[in-house]
């Protein structure tokens, strides 16, 4: 009874949104590189990357918005050079993706060492505060009083916008599709796989800024595979801002019962729960919402 | 005026040349028709003019100025469209979508959807294009594929349209259409450059024309002004002295087992019929033509035999295993484009065992000597063969499998008229080795040629069959079309009538 009643609650919907938003910033970033036909699963070492930086820039800098800015340009220089392998060099994108993820994740553990003297976290710092005179409002305060999720939720509409009604949209989307054809009508196809990526990069940055600014800190392992989940968030959600900010709740509706089930102290096992996200993800890929297209020359060089 | 001038324009790809010294020039205002055995350097040339590819040397003017085409782009501002023999569509994009991509109208790059809408939907009107802008590619069929690809030209506004092969995947009732279309083009001062196979066609559209051969300009006449008749104009193409003769067509006598019966047969497909109470036999040793217009559930009787559709009502009793297809859209279905010759055979090897390098290459080299297949190296990929010459590929890997029954979709389609006669003759030869063959193809000429039964779909349904004697002696009064112009038509016109739904069922 007292598990289902703070299941009901508004804490425990709060807690799902504001969850749900370093996999949306992953999946919906990790969707534009999609869209423009790289697939880009170098979003967990992204997030990973972000996260350092914005802790270790706040704590050196004490100024949040300085080590935000900077959190997001070396994601930037990052998706950079990772359109540079696979754009560019035209190296195949999942090797790409997997060394980028090993190298990140050595380079932060290595500079963890060397900056804080841990192998396990940096000091605490001030994260993003939340908009107070937003926790005003009835029910949703909790939600859009966080700026990220905010942010985030108003991204879903602002991307469905610009893939669907912008010209910037129609051409990325044409470049995952069929670069051939587009490219015999202008359409300038590699700019536009850039263009994908660097997005992927700046959105996945806001995820890994959310995870460091909510834990005050950055520790090692923090993401936890969320960039993995993310990516399985965007193929659940077909592709579609929309669709994918759905399968987000859901991985981090899992999230918050987990944690709920913690302290509540049920004899329900919380591995349990744990495996859960994984579990209806492969259930739903195998056929629960139909068949999921990804776009047609995805993964593909051009 | 001339719009287009290639001064001795050269291309190669490795050390094979596609196009050697090409010169010739395209009058403003004509309509060129541009002929030429399959692998001829046409589509070559034409990627050239449309900035796809760079010639190593040579020059190319446009209205009287040389140009130095980067890609596509510079081409399109210089308002030259191509209509490629492989579509350019994007399958999950709408009408609408494609046509806008690369000159979308914007403001602060939102797309102005209402006023593009209304832009496309005038030319549609006013071209009669019929096609609904809203529909997914994917959605649509050839035809109605190729419209949009020709109101992505309109949209353009282009000056100089070129279609390299568009009449061969197009029904005569189609093709009708589409000169009229070009017609229209001409009397706006557009010019148009056109390939084709057909002469036919060429006869009756162009101009002038050019005719290439192993990337050089071997021909060249003004159509009506010089006088150019047909027979001068065959000639020039297959380089023989007399005009290309029909192989004799006889069947032996004795009559075959029935292997394929289908009866009652009803089949939806998207909550759409596509089939209905559809009947047909086929014995060992007869051709059996399927004639009608793309869509009418031609698609559906192949993927029935084949197996790919099981969710139909009826009897369908098939003696074999052993079926070949030459699937319609070859490019996706019949074949791996990064593949070479060889190893799409080995593809088709009943057993796993091991085959050497050398193996595969020996298949490629007999087949590319027996079937004419024209390639740069015996490693190629598909990808680089030109269009025809990779159909002459699947034709001979399908033709030479062990097989019962071997269904052919549209087997000439986009074939230059030496390797389409070819085709004609071995397909007879199958047919003598008493093989059951089913032939099916919009091509009218090809289908009273060679079936021994025609019959012809309409809306999912064999609405009149023909039997060799009526196709026979029709087809000999076609001989003497000059004399009796009339019956020539007559059969043609019949079988028209009924593609189209417009005769009566008996
Ligand atoms: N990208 C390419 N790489 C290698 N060879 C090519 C390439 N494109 C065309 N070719 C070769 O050039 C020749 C001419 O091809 P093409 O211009 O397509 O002929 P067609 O006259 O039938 O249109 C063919 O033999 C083809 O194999
Ligand atoms: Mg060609």
């Amino acid at each position: 009874m007292d598990l289902i009643s703070s299941i009901l609650s508004i804490t425990f919907l709060t807690q799902v949104f504001r969850m749900m938003t370093p996999y949306y910033f992953g999946a919906n970033g990790a969707n534009f590189s999609e869209r423009g036909g790289v697939i880009n699963i170098s979003i967990e070492g992204f997030m990973n990357l972000s996260a350092f930086s914005f802790a270790m820039f706040g704590i050196i800098s004490g100024n949040i918005f300085f080590s935000l800015l900077i959190a997001i340009t070396i994601n930037l220089i990052f998706s950079i050079l990772f359109s540079w392998f696979t754009v560019k060099l035209k190296i195949n994108q999942i090797i790409a993706g997997v060394g980028f993820n090993l190298f990140i994740a050595g380079l932060t553990k290595f500079l963890l060492m060397l900056i804080f003297g841990s192998s396990s976290n940096t000091h605490r710092f001030e994260g993003i505060s939340d908009i107070d005179i937003f926790k005003k409002i009835p029910i949703i305060g909790g939600i859009v009083s966080d700026p990220l999720t905010l942010f985030c939720i108003l991204l879903v509409f602002v991307s469905n916008f610009i893939l669907y009604k912008t010209r910037f949209g129609l051409r990325l989307r044409s470049a995952g599709e069929n670069p051939e054809a587009a490219d015999t009508l202008g359409v300038r196809v590699r700019q536009y796989k850039f263009y994908g990526i660097m997005l992927s990069g700046i959105l996945s940055a806001l995820g890994g800024i959310w995870l460091a600014s909510n834990q005050n800190s950055y520790s090692e392992g923090m993401i936890a595979g969320r960039g993995y989940i993310a990516l399985a968030a965007m193929i659940i959600g077909k592709w579609k801002p929309v669709n994918i900010f759905f399968a987000c709740l859901m991985f981090s509706a899992f999230e918050a019962l987990e944690i709920t089930l913690q302290i509540s102290g049920t004899n329900i096992p919380t591995q349990l729960i744990q495996m859960l996200p994984y579990l209806i993800t492969i259930l739903v890929l195998i056929g629960f919402i139909g068949k999921t297209r990804p776009p047609a020359a995805d993964g593909e060089a051009y | 005026m001339k719009a287009i001038e290639f001064n001795e324009i050269t291309k190669s790809f490795g050390d094979f040349y596609a196009n050697s010294g090409i010169t010739f020039s395209i009058n403003k205002n004509d309509v060129h028709c541009i002929l030429g055995e399959n692998g001829a350097g046409k589509t070559t040339l034409m990627n050239i003019l449309y900035g796809i590819h760079k010639p190593d040397s040579g020059k190319l003017l446009i209205n009287g100025s040389e140009v130095h085409f980067n890609s596509p782009l510079d081409a399109i501002s210089h308002k030259i469209g191509m209509v490629h023999q492989h579509f350019m569509l994007i399958e999950d994009f709408s009408v609408l979508e494609n046509v806008i991509l690369g000159n979308e109208i914007s403001e602060f790059d939102v797309i102005d959807f209402k006023k593009s809408r209304e832009i496309i939907n005038a030319l549609i009107k006013k071209y009669r294009l019929n096609l609904n802008i809203e529909c997914k590619i994917s959605d649509l069929n050839i035809s109605q594929q190729q419209k949009v690809e020709i109101l992505k030209l309109l949209y353009r506004n282009s000056d100089i349209l070129i279609f390299d092969e568009p009449t061969s995947v197009l029904s005569p009732v189609e093709i009708h259409e589409f000169f009229k279309i070009v017609d229209e083009f001409k009397s706006e001062g557009k010019t148009v450059i056109f390939i084709t196979h057909k002469l036919k066609e060429v006869m009756e559209i162009s101009d002038k024309v050019t005719v290439l051969s192993r990337g050089k300009v071997t021909f060249e006449k003004r159509t009506k002004d010089e006088g150019l008749d047909l027979s001068e104009l065959s000639r020039a193409i297959t380089g023989k002295e007399e005009t290309h003769s029909d192989p004799e067509n006889i069947k032996n006598d004795t009559e075959g087992e029935v292997v394929l019966t289908m009866k009652d047969i009803c089949l939806f497909k998207d909550k759409l019929p596509k089939l209905k109470d559809f009947e047909i036999r086929l014995s060992r040793g007869e051709i059996y033509g399927v004639c009608g217009v793309e869509g009418n559930g031609q698609n559906e009787i192949a993927d029935l035999i084949m197996g790919f559709e099981n969710n139909y009502s009826g009897e369908l009793i098939r003696l074999t295993k052993k079926v070949s297809i030459i699937p319609e859209d070859r490019n996706k279905k019949g074949m791996i484009k990064e593949y070479s010759i060889g190893e799409n055979f080995v593809l088709k090897f009943k057993r796993n065992r091991y085959v050497s390098d050398n193996q595969v290459r020996k298949i490629s080299e007999d087949v590319s000597q027996n079937f004419d297949v024209r390639l740069s190296s015996v490693d190629s990929d598909l990808d680089s063969l030109s269009g025809g010459n990779q159909q002459k590929v699947i034709f001979a890997r399908e033709l030479t499998a062990d097989n019962d029954i071997i269904i052919l979709m549209h087997p000439t389609r986009g074939v230059d008229i030496n390797a389409s006669g070819f085709i004609h003759k071995k397909i007879l030869e199958e047919r003598n080795k008493m093989k059951a063959i089913l032939l099916i193809s919009s091509d009218l000429d090809e289908l009273i040629k060679l079936s021994d039964r025609l019959g012809v779909i309409y809306n999912g349904k064999i609405v009149k069959e023909f039997d060799k004697s009526e196709l026979n002696r029709n087809y000999a009064e076609g001989q003497f079309s000059e004399k009796n112009p009339k019956n020539k038509f007559d059969i043609y016109e019949k079988i028209g009538m009924y593609m189209i739904g417009l005769a009566d069922e008996e």
